[in-house]
């Protein structure tokens, strides 16, 4: 019992195994949030299969998962068709769309096992996977958990989430060019130290986490070739997680070309950035094979 | 001098029996090092497939300190390393100074428990 957040894969973009990579993993995007019984998968990159390999170990059965999608682009929906427990037939995941009737990811984590992409069709799955929503509100209390949804700044348009439990939440917010929402943006141009004021909405949302998953893709030097691509600057990120006051921020979805030193460099970036800004939040790098316990002290 | 042709003349290779010589492999154990707290510094070679650390004297490691729970952090046998898994203690497991429930162990990785610290080095 408790609460629980471990990730599955962090690495965005396209899987990246090998030797460079071990650390901090190759899988992309996948992130298992347990509320005590109630489990709740976010994104169905290439980790969801290695979550699946453990769900099937795992003595609780049958499996009844939540799972939602920030999107459907490759590296978020790679591992469905992997994923061994939707194959037994006593197990239920229930897909959800951000708004009400909105059936998309259904249909899309289907299609992309249409025999031009896989080899083994979506009716082959025989657990129950059941199309739903988050309602009008884009927000659900699902098993005592509430789910709130926000809408994010990336090509073809993307999802963040909130959970929250007696008091403890977790943000997760992957592929949002935060950059690219900047009330101002020319304050980067003019000094990259200065603080960047961040949309309130998406603070709002943040506010007071105590785990902020974020996208923070790319260094201050990868990113001007980059604009447009659908991810931030990790030291924008920071930015955000200081305004938002959360607790901890793991940066997420580390871009195939970094390596674990650069992710490291890219990290301590980010720390020096939240010290200048005088704010205590605890950052680190997502790390595959990590699982945190939110609902205990953060501080020895 | 320069060489001649007949150098170059394609001989025949004669099959030979050459005796294996006895190559000893020398296989690294991944260890715990102590760089703070009681009994440190001091390495621990792990072997086995589940290890427990804590201050009872059953635990297979024993660090002598009311910082520690009994039985604070199992070690378990994982993808050719190990996990380190927080048995619920009351001062917790800090993995580079995050509050961690359980985490695959990589080479380098700082452990704290307690007023403990130790570094992990992966075996070869």
């Amino acid at each position: 019992m408790g609460f629980y957040v471990r990730f599955w894969g962090t690495r965005g973009s396209i899987p990246t195994p090998g030797r460079t990579t071990h650390r901090y993993g190759g899988n992309t995007s996948c992130v298992e949030i347990r509320f005590d019984d109630a489990l709740f998968i976010l994104d169905g990159g290439t980790g969801l299969r290695e979550l699946g390999v453990d769900l099937m170990r795992r003595p609780q059965h049958p499996v009844v998962a939540h799972m939602l999608f920030s999107h459907m682009h490759w590296d978020h929906i790679q591992g469905f068709p992997f994923f061994t427990p939707a194959y037994v037939p006593q197990n239920t995941f229930t897909i959800y769309g951000a708004t009400s009737g909105d059936r998309r990811f259904h249909q899309l984590l289907s299609g992309q096992m249409r025999s031009e992409y896989f080899p083994v069709d979506f009716s082959a799955l025989h657990s129950h996977i059941v199309p739903s929503d988050l309602g009008e509100l884009s927000a659900r209390t699902l098993d005592g958990v509430l789910v709130r949804c926000f809408v994010q700044r990336h090509p073809g348009g993307s999802f963040a989430y909130s959970l929250e439990k007696n008091g403890h939440r977790v943000v997760y917010a992957t592929d949002n060019e935060i950059d690219l929402t900047l009330p101002d943006p020319s304050v980067v141009q003019r000094d990259l130290l200065a603080p960047r004021a961040i949309p309130s909405e998406f603070i709002e949302f943040c506010r007071g986490a105590d785990l902020l998953i974020c996208d923070g893709q790319y260094t201050e030097a990868e990113y001007p070739s980059k604009v447009g691509w659908g991810h931030p600057r990790a030291t924008t990120v920071v930015d955000a997680a200081v305004q938002a006051a959360v607790k901890q921020l793991a940066i997420f979805h580390h871009d195939p070309m970094q390596s674990d030193d650069d992710i490291e460099q890219k990290i301590g970036d980010c720390r020096s950035r939240a010290r200048r800004l005088g704010s205590d939040c605890l950052i680190f790098a997502a790390r595959e094979g990590v699982e945190l316990r939110l609902d205990t002290p953060l501080t020895p | 001098m320069l060489p001649s042709q007949d150098d170059h003349a394609d001989h025949m290779t004669e099959e030979q029996l050459v005796p294996l010589l006895p190559v000893q492999v020398y296989a690294r154990p991944h260890v715990l090092q102590q760089i703070r707290g009681p009994l440190s510094p001091q390495i621990i070679e792990l072997r086995g497939d589940q290890l427990i650390i804590g201050r009872n004297p059953d635990v297979d490691i024993r660090i002598p300190s009311a910082a520690l729970s009994r039985h604070h952090l199992r070690l378990d046998k994982y993808q050719g390393g190990y996990r380190a898994v927080d048995l619920d203690s009351s001062n917790g497991f800090f993995l580079n100074e995050i509050r961690v429930s359980s985490a695959a162990l990589r080479d380098g990785d700082t452990i704290q428990l307690g007023n403990a610290v130790f570094v992990y080095h992966e075996g070869k």
